[in-house]
């Protein structure tokens, strides 16, 4: 039984020194991702890897043969010295020598995750408690990536889904072959920017600009998260990247700019009641169902109830004020520049008339358009 | 030899202790023998020289990468 499982064992260890690849498909080791950079991390990595290996082979065969070479019944004695200055003095500079020799190609690697230079494409990430916004600096297009995995899954009302916790409503879309250089900031607290299979792990800081850039070499969907505890959702936050080829993204750009005309026309019309009410729900679950409940209850002490409170069924000008402009010294945000006009009259109308708030009346998206209007364009400080 | 520490004793002691290894034979000498005043100089000297390799060192080695 014993000889067994050390078999298995043995041939275990066999296996993984055979090759990385097999390290990887059992999904312990580092991805090598999809970018020039990403993969040398990864040889790095596994360079690293290989001199630990080799290291521990050495050190520790040479202290269990130690062992087992001077053991007791073989009347070893034990040889009383104190200090060997040439002893010391050897083991001191092969680690150095070895330091040095994992410095030289890391160092390599580090320059050129930081040359940021003559990138093709820029791309401004601000974290926000608790989505990312992406804005493509150049192309006039800019919008918020919120969490879509349903609220039932995260409650376990319900089977979690493939992709749990990693999947947005709106996926950074990106160029294939093209550098793109990301500018991370953060709009309250520091997040941190982690995609694993591009290489890149940035903070986003409040007041300050760091970069990171990547050329992605094959198209597909990459995933990541918030890599620094920002906060209640901070798991609830993740990246969602399609990477697509350079044609398929100028069609992309062009719709999604179409799509943002066609909203901020939208925001013109009449809207109905019930048109109100249906987009009101989507907007009310993906950015306040996370603190006031899905059921408007809140967090008793945390987060105030919306289902009966003074605010919602008050004064409308007062609720459209913290719903825009958010309150101080609480988690309540500003979301002015979160959601659009439309979006804004939706939620607010919702909040009006869901869980038993029944005031009937709708706000329109033309009345929010008008708040909006002095700081249009200047969302940023 | 003078019964003094020379600057060259002194500056190899310092270099020992930036190394992390000394000899008993050297340290006893220099118990007897040194002044700390000229150790504690000796040290802050040395400490400079190596803030300043490793600013030469980082500058070499992004003048290599082409930054």
């Amino acid at each position: 039984m014993v000889r067994t499982r050390i078999i298995t064992i043995g041939s275990g260890l066999g296996l993984t020194a055979v090759s990385a690849s097999a390290l990887a498909a059992w999904e312990v080791n580092l991805t090598p991702g999809v970018t020039d950079v990403s993969r040398s991390v990864f040889d790095l990595h596994m360079t690293i890897f290989w001199i630990c290996v080799a290291i521990a082979l050495v050190v520790f065969g040479v202290m269990f043969w130690s062992i087992f070479h001077h053991r007791k019944s073989r009347g070893a004695q034990a040889h009383h010295f104190h200090e060997n200055t040439v002893v010391e003095v050897i083991w001191t500079i092969i680690p150095i020598g070895i330091l040095v020799a994992m410095a030289v190609p890391a160092t390599a690697t580090l320059v050129q995750m930081y040359d940021t230079s003559e990138a093709e494409l820029d791309v401004q990430i601000t974290g926000y408690q608790w989505k990312w916004r992406y804005d493509y600096l150049d192309h006039d297009l800019d919008f918020f990536s919120n969490l879509s995995t349903p609220r039932e899954q995260i409650t376990n009302e319900a089977d979690k889904q493939e992709n749990y916790l990693l999947e947005v409503d709106r996926h950074l879309v990106l160029p294939v072959d093209t550098k793109i250089r990301f500018l991370l900031t953060s709009n309250d607290v520091i997040h941190s920017w982690w995609v694993p299979a591009l290489a890149v792990k940035k903070d986003a800081i409040p007041g300050f600009i760091n970069e990171a850039w990547t050329v992605i070499n094959e198209p597909g969907i990459y995933r990541g998260q918030c890599a620094e505890l920002c906060g209640k959702d901070h798991g609830f936050m993740p990246v969602v990247i399609e990477a697509v080829t350079q044609d398929e993204f100028q069609q992309w750009l062009a719709d999604a700019r179409e799509a943002k005309a066609a909203e901020a026309a939208a925001a013109e019309r009449v809207w109905t009641l019930d048109e109100l009410m249906q987009q009101g729900e989507q907007v009310y679950l993906s950015a306040c169902s996370a603190c006031h409940l899905p059921n408007g209850e809140g967090v008793p002490g945390a987060f105030p109830a919306l289902k009966g409170s003074p605010i919602a069924l008050g004064d409308v000008a007062a609720h459209i004020d913290i719903v825009l402009n958010g309150k101080s010294g609480t988690a309540m945000q500003a979301f002015r520049d979160q959601l659009s006009a439309t979006e804004l009259a939706a939620v607010i109308t919702y909040e009006r008339n869901a869980w038993g708030n029944s005031l009937g009346e709708a706000v329109s998206p033309a009345q929010i358009a008008q708040l909006l209007e002095p700081t249009t364009g200047e969302a940023e400080q | 030899m003078s019964d003094k520490s020379t600057f060259w004793q002194t500056l190899l002691s310092v270099l020992s202790s930036f190394f992390g290894v000394q000899s008993e034979r050297n340290r006893e000498r220099d118990f007897r023998e040194g002044r700390p005043l000229h150790y504690v100089l000796t040290g802050l000297l040395m400490a400079a020289v190596f803030v300043l390799a490793v600013i030469l060192l980082v500058r070499w080695a992004l003048s290599l990468a082409g930054a």
